[in-house]
């Protein structure tokens, strides 16, 4: 036993160079780019990709959610879209307080989620399809509502969710910092995290271990559908106009930060530090290459990139382990 | 019988670590040319290990293995095999798709490109087959086979490729007897043509019938080489575990308390029907029969997995409807079923997070998981089983079979259940592990838990058992008290009509 | 007696019928039209504009939506031909992928007008603006402000879409005129809001208080470009000019947000489109190509536009 505890310890930094991968490749990008410029290590730009970042993390936040319990969620960009009408429909000035479109706007995306909830688990029909069918729906709702028009004119109170500062730092990093607070304790310390978890690694063993899978199911997907919303509140609120064509391919945005931040596809793995930091290195990416003024064509293959990347290096994890 | 002394595979000093765990520890072995070699060993002794750097699967940290004088050290796959040794896979590596001859002759085909002259192939391949005294047509496809037919055509593949050693790795788990039989008769050519097998098995009646020298190891160690002849059963077991074992069933006393469960004229259609039975608190009721007798059905029913079609439960004498397993577990009643792998643990997770999957809402503290409850509760169970691991934290699927086991157990007990279903809970464990079950399983008793105990091993069930019921095509053939159980009697019972 | 009154009703019902069929089956025209999206506001604005033309003359047009798929719009021509439409208004998806639809149309001798937008197979007629033109009057704009010398950035389009190679290509034309502007940058805001606001954040940062105009492709992305402007307290300083003139961007012109937008005349493409398409069934001289000017939106002019 003593042998083992020695040996074990021997191999902790071989682990941790594993387990820390994703922050070495992220201070790596940030520090080649305060080389090569200087306006990026600033308070400034800190505070702008923070924000830029904040709506894709939220997206990511609750898409982890669902990989981990190996399932997939492809309706939060329309999600976004739909939710973000409706509260601007909700929003006009001197019509109701702030807090009505808010409620109205999550309440229609966590419907959203439950409805996927609902179906995948009662029926057979995989995740994937189920939610690409509501993807579907929710934008041509977002149309049908909005009549394919944006919906502008919305109060102060509204506007200052997604674009006011408090104590000098945005609205939007504050309401970040909440909700990945928020996230990573329903993961790591709740019972619904640890049978997320559960359902992932193996359906089977977690029912015969008294998981109630159909409620963590229900669970997560209403979870996805809800952050959907919140982000779809607050970049119509940050753009001050609610667009069915919000969100657009934002599914994909988000899936590719989960996994960037080490989520497997597979199910029964993944963290909400992870995914924060993957949505972090998109957005330092994304941020880094307009500074250099990268041509956008360049940009794309970039991005394509370190996406396969990513996921390569998850699968050299996956195969080290087995 | 006789082997040459001449030495094909000499294996020194050979050592592996994984994930900080020794798994092969100074490790040595000598095979001869023409010997059935036995390699016997607990499971997690580090025989699959060992194999799997003899064809080079892994490589090992320190040590060398020489085939034929020369060394192996960093030639891959291909070119082991090539240097003429093969492995006999438990899971079949033909492909279903196609024939037994292309199957026979994959990657190796005489000409990469053009037309495989399939007319030539076949002949090729019958030859082979006809040498090896195998009745197979070599057309046909590897997906009409039965398991036994894969096999020969792999050992077929193997000697086809000139193989000096063949190493078998459990290869009669699927065959029937006259199968087992074919196979002996093979491996005997084999000898007798001067080619080493390799064998590994758990089942002492092969080693005895057909292995020349046995070596064992143990916890990653090389522990001795004998003659086959020159070892008992018991010396052998010994060897293995490190003691004796002394009796392997441990005395209890029947002191059967209050009924906790019981079920009248259960039925479940196409797997058994009209099932009555009772169970007591300190009581173990063993459950026999061949398989498919509807034993396991039985099981699921009560841990709410199926539902049944009529009958009744009771239990505590209420009568109860049970949905869900999270609803048997809420009544008390904890399930160890026979797939482990399938339905007992989740891999990705700790020992730790497997240990408490079933109990976690007892150490919620304001809403979260607490961190202390928890632990304890698993150092307590850890200790409590003798759990062989580095710690709470290793992931489940690196420990050994036993130790994988008692984490399900370990996760069953910590939802305090009242009943215990245990299907197969010795399937696929060394008997070392195998007899800490006993013994818990004696303790449990003692605690005044009752246990339905399945089993396909006679002398388990009569062991352990306070009663006896015997099952046949899902029909209840016998209720007896084990003293009055014989294995012949058993038997009787569970044969079809 | 009574026969004869039956016999004449018969006869004057038959003649009806035979009169009314008559009609329908030589006099009253069908013009197929099929639109690059009808998500797109636009091109909605166009479809109105032609179907009221068409009943206005008496024309029955059949819409359909090729969802911005070129593949489906030449399955779409494809079926147009089967019907034997009169002809056919294409609002083409693509310039090379839609030009099959055009060579299969004239092939089968259908009058084929292309409506706001070209392929590379010459059509019977095109009717629409000149997307360079728009850019051109955009960025005029931005060099008479300047004085023909300052830094300006472009916002572009969804990189490689037609609208977008011709705005940058006229835009260009103009800094080519003027040697005293400056292209700091040029980066694609993709013709979303939101991704423009995230670009004019990042250019800010970069560019800071060098900036003294930017140019957008579309209104969408000013309103983005204004917003993260206003937001670093930048807006006084820099002009923003973008093209469309959707609502919202009208609105930011009046308040004085936005400094200008370029007004593309929709109704007159449809009513145009459909009105050369007539005369092209009918063999009446035509013009090949109608283009309808663009118009700038400034504070002065924004209350006058035509709705």
């Amino acid at each position: 036993m003593e042998n083992n505890v020695l040996t074990y310890r021997a191999a902790g930094p071989l682990l941790s160079l594993r387990r820390y991968g994703l922050l070495l490749a992220f201070l790596a990008v940030c520090i080649g780019l305060s080389l090569t410029t200087p306006r990026f290590l600033t308070w400034q730009n800190a505070t702008i990709i923070l924000t830029q970042v904040s709506i894709n993390a939220l997206l990511a936040f609750g898409v982890t959610f669902v990989i981990i319990t190996g399932g997939i969620d492809l309706s939060v960009g329309s999600v976004v879209a739909v939710s973000g009408v409706v509260a601007a429909s909700f929003a006009h000035p001197d019509t109701y307080p702030v807090i009505v479109p808010v409620v109205v706007g999550l309440l229609t995306g966590l419907a959203f989620g439950a409805f996927n909830g609902f179906v995948v688990t009662s029926s057979k029909v995989p995740p994937f399809i189920v939610t690409l069918g509501t993807m579907t729906i929710g934008r041509g709702l977002a149309l049908i509502l909005s009549k394919g028009r944006p919906v502008s004119n919305l109060s102060d109170a509204f506007n200052f969710l997604g674009g006011g500062k408090v104590l000098g730092v945005p609205m939007l990093i504050w309401i970040l910092i909440a909700v990945f607070a928020l996230c990573a304790v329903i993961l790591r310390k709740t019972v619904l995290g640890r049978y997320m978890y559960a359902v992932g690694g193996n359906e089977q063993a977690s029912r015969a271990s008294g998981v109630p899978l159909r409620t963590v199911k229900m669970a997560v997907y209403t979870l996805c559908g809800g952050l959907a919303a919140l982000s779809g509140i607050l970049l119509t609120s940050r753009i001050t106009t609610g667009q069915p064509n919000a969100g657009l391919s934002f599914e994909l945005d988000a899936i590719t930060a989960a996994i960037i931040g080490g989520t497997s596809t597979s199910g029964g793995t993944g963290t909400m530090t992870g995914t924060l930091l993957g949505a972090l290195l998109i957005g330092v990416i994304s941020n880094g290459l307009d500074l250099l003024n990268v041509s956008s064509y360049y940009q794309q293959v970039v991005m394509g990139v370190i996406i396969i990347g990513a996921v390569v290096l998850d699968s050299l994890n996956q195969t080290k382990k087995a | 019988m006789e082997a040459s002394q001449e030495v094909v595979l000499r294996v020194r000093e050979l050592s592996k670590s994984f994930a900080g765990i020794r798994a092969l520890d100074d490790v040595q072995l000598d095979v001869r040319r023409g010997e059935v070699h036995a390699l016997m060993g607990e499971n997690g002794a580090g025989k699959s290990t060992l194999m799997k750097i003899l064809v080079g699967l892994v490589t090992p940290d320190t040590g060398e293995v020489w085939l034929e004088n020369q060394s192996l050290a960093g030639l891959s796959l291909r070119e082991i095999r090539d240097r003429g040794l093969s492995m006999i896979h438990q899971e079949m590596l033909l492909v279903p798709e196609l024939t037994v001859a292309q199957n026979l002759f994959l990657g190796r085909e005489s000409r990469l490109l053009g037309w495989l002259d399939n007319r030539k192939l076949n002949a090729r391949a019958a030859e082979v087959l006809s040498r090896m005294g195998l009745n197979l047509d070599p057309a046909r496809k590897a997906r009409d086979l039965s398991i036994a037919e894969m096999q020969l055509v792999e050992i077929a593949r193997a000697i086809s490729t000139d193989a000096r050693v063949i190493i078998m790795d459990e290869p009669t788990s699927a065959l029937s007897d006259r199968e087992v039989a074919v196979l002996f008769g093979l491996i005997k050519g084999l000898k007798a043509r001067g080619v080493a097998v390799i064998y590994i098995s758990h089942k002492m009646e092969e080693i005895s019938a057909i292995a020349d020298t046995v070596t064992v190891l143990r916890d990653g160690r090389y522990i001795a080489t004998h003659p086959a002849a020159e070892l008992s059963e018991s010396k052998l077991i010994a060897l293995m575990v490190g003691r004796e074992l002394g009796t392997l069933f441990p005395e209890t006393v029947s002191a059967a308390g209050a009924e906790v469960l019981s079920v009248s004229g259960l039925t479940r259609a196409g797997a058994f029907s009209d099932i009555s039975f009772a169970i007591h608190a300190g009581e173990v009721l063993g459950m026999g029969g061949l398989m498919g007798a509807g034993r396991t059905e039985i099981a699921r029913v009560l841990y709410g997995l199926d539902q049944p079609d009529s009958g009744g439960i009771r239990f505590d004498g209420q009568a109860v409807r049970i949905r869900t397993p999270r609803e048997a577990i809420r009544l008390g009643i904890g399930y160890v079923g026979e797939d482990r792998k399938a339905s007992g643990f989740i891999p990705k997770m700790s020992v730790r997070e497997n240990l408490t999957l079933g109990s976690l809402t007892t150490h919620v503290r304001k809403g979260l998981v607490s961190a202390s409850s928890e632990g304890e509760a698993v150092t307590r169970m850890i200790e409590s089983l003798k759990i062989k691991a580095s710690g709470p934290e290793q992931e489940v699927v690196q420990l050994s079979g036993g130790n994988q086991q008692k984490v399900v157990i370990g996760k069953v007990l910590l939802a305090l259940p009242r009943l215990i279903i245990l299907d197969e809970p010795t399937r696929g464990i060394d008997i070392g592990a195998k007899a800490e079950i006993y013994r818990l399983i004696a303790r449990l008793k003692a605690e005044g838990c009752a246990i339905l105990l399945i089993s396909s091993e006679l002398p388990e069930l009569i062991g352990l058992s306070d009663r006896i019921l015997i099952l046949a095509q899902g029909k209840q053939k016998a209720l007896l008290p084990a003293s009055e159980a014989s294995q012949e009697r058993l038997l009787h019972y569970a044969m079809p009509a | 007696m009574k026969k004869h009154v039956l016999l004449a009703a018969f006869a004057a019902f038959c003649l009806a019928g035979c009169q009314s069929s008559e009609k329908g089956g030589a006099q009253k025209l069908v013009i197929g039209a099929t639109m690059l999206s009808m998500q797109n506001e636009f091109i909605v604005n166009v479809n109105d504009a032609m179907a009221k033309k068409a009943e206005a003359e008496g024309v029955e047009l059949i819409t359909v939506d090729a969802e911005r798929s070129a593949l489906k719009q030449v399955e779409q021509v494809e079926s147009f031909i089967a019907q034997h439409v009169d002809a056919i208004l294409l609002n083409p998806c693509e310039v090379e992928a839609s030009s099959p639809a055009v060579a299969k149309a004239l092939a089968a001798h259908i009058p084929i007008i292309n409506v706001n937008s070209e392929t590379s197979t010459q059509p019977t007629a095109f009717v629409g603006s000149d997307d360079a033109e728009s850019a051109r009057i955009a960025m005029k704009f931005i060099a008479d402000k300047l004085g023909g010398k300052g830094n300006i950035l472009m916002m572009q389009g969804y990189m490689g879409q037609a609208a977008q190679l011709k705005r940058e290509q006229g835009a260009k034309e103009i800094l080519k005129q003027y040697p005293g502007l400056t292209l700091l940058a040029s980066q694609t805001g993709e013709w979303d809001r939101a991704k423009a606001l995230s670009l004019m954040e990042n250019w800010i940062q970069s560019y800071g208080s060098k900036i003294q105009a930017v140019f957008c492709q579309n209104d969408e992305m000013g309103m983005g470009a204004v917003k993260a402007l206003t937001d670093a307290g930048l807006k006084n300083k820099v002009i923003v000019v973008s093209i469309d003139a959707i609502p919202d961007a009208i609105q930011a012109v009046k308040n004085g947000t936005l400094d200008a937008t370029v007004f593309q005349n929709a109704s007159e493409q449809g009513a145009k489109a459909v009105e050369t398409a007539i005369k092209a069934i009918k063999k009446q001289a035509f013009d090949k190509q109608t283009l309808i000017p663009f118009q700038l939106v400034t504070k002065q002019n924004a209350d006058k536009l035509p709705q």
